[in-house]
């Protein structure tokens, strides 16, 4: 009976999940706070917005999207560079701002140890 | 040969003139104003400027600061920041920039006043460098200034977070009293500020001064 409630709920909630695009990417050049701000505003300022991270250890900015909306790789390269900066790596992933948020957490407790 | 002459020259460049303003980021991202300030016994200065496009900022500026036994002048201009070349690299960004204000003297020198100047910066999220070079002139006035700084913070911290730093700088300017001015200061930066609390000198009984400097980005 437990194990059906949790397949159960597990079925409920894998669409929504794999539902969620988040641009994420490494960006070069993001040293402090105070100087990437602009990154952050930036990306509020986005309609597509749902919800964003910056992290400077970790160097990750994530873009999470409304569902149904877009924002093309190049216009996120395009907000990272006008803030003055340059994008390294960049990848679409089906996480959450959230997961990604924890999960870059988790890292860098990892390798602080 | 031609190396050594250009190390020559950027060594006499350096030494020859400094930006009193203190911050790696001379201006904000595009569309953003900012609010800059230093406050010590021997120099003031604020500027405001805004920045239209990534790497041009235009706002107006004032310093004052005075000599040996000369009453204070005040400079009042108009200026200009430009970043000349950026290096973003993974773990490190550095910078070169031009800064200069045109404008008015007043007080003991008068007249028209120029102030251009070159700043190399290099920072990572623990350790920092700038070299800074900046005429300050007008008919009879020299106040020109070159100062270095190096520090290195604490701790990393995350982007929401207030990061501390220790920042040495050293700072000659012509013409002024105390020539060598060196500050040991905190500075702690957070997304929305920077603060930079320092005593120029302190080991000088006369000499001994705070310093504040601040930036905001709007």
């Amino acid at each position: 009976m437990k194990k059906l409630l949790v397949t159960l709920m597990l079925s409920a909630l894998t669409p929504a999940a794999f539902a969620v695009t988040t641009i994420k990417a490494e960006v070069n050049g993001m040293v402090c706070a105070f100087c990437a701000k602009g990154i952050e505003k930036k990306l509020n300022a986005l309609p597509q917005k749902q919800a964003a991270f910056v992290d400077l250890k970790s160097r990750v900015v994530a873009l999470q999207l409304k569902d149904g909306q877009d924002v093309s790789n190049e216009a996120f390269s395009k907000v990272i560079q006008d803030a003055g900066y340059s994008v390294g790596k960049l990848e679409r992933v089906n996480q959450t701002v959230d997961a990604i948020q924890a999960e870059v957490a988790e890292a860098e407790k990892a390798g602080g140890k | 040969m031609l190396k050594q002459r250009t190390v020559a020259l950027g060594a006499i460049l350096l030494g020859q003139i400094a930006l009193p303003l203190h911050a790696a980021a001379l201006m904000g991202f595009e569309d953003s104003a900012m609010l800059m300030t230093e406050i010590g016994r021997y120099n003031q200065e604020w500027m405001l400027n805004y920045s239209p496009a990534l790497g041009h900022a235009i706002g107006v500026e004032q310093m004052r600061m005075s000599g040996k036994g000369e009453q204070a002048t005040t400079i009042s201009g108009i200026n200009y920041t430009g970043l000349i070349k950026r290096w973003n690299m993974p773990a490190a960004q550095a910078n070169v920039w031009f800064n200069g204000s045109v404008g008015e003297a007043r007080g003991q020198y008068d007249g028209f006043a120029y102030t251009p100047s070159l700043q190399f910066d290099v920072e990572s999220t623990r350790l920092y460098f700038l070299a800074k070079a900046r005429m300050i002139r007008a008919p009879n006035m020299n106040y020109d200034t070159a100062a270095v700084q190096a520090g290195f913070s604490f701790y990393e911290t995350g982007f929401h977070q207030t990061q501390p730093w220790f920042v040495i700088e050293a700072k000659t300017m012509r013409n002024n009293d105390p020539g060598l001015q060196i500050t040991p200061a905190l500075r702690l930066i957070n997304k929305n500020y920077f603060l930079e609390f320092g005593v120029t000198n302190p080991w000088q009984g006369e000499g001994f001064a705070p310093r504040l400097n601040a930036m905001f980005v709007f």
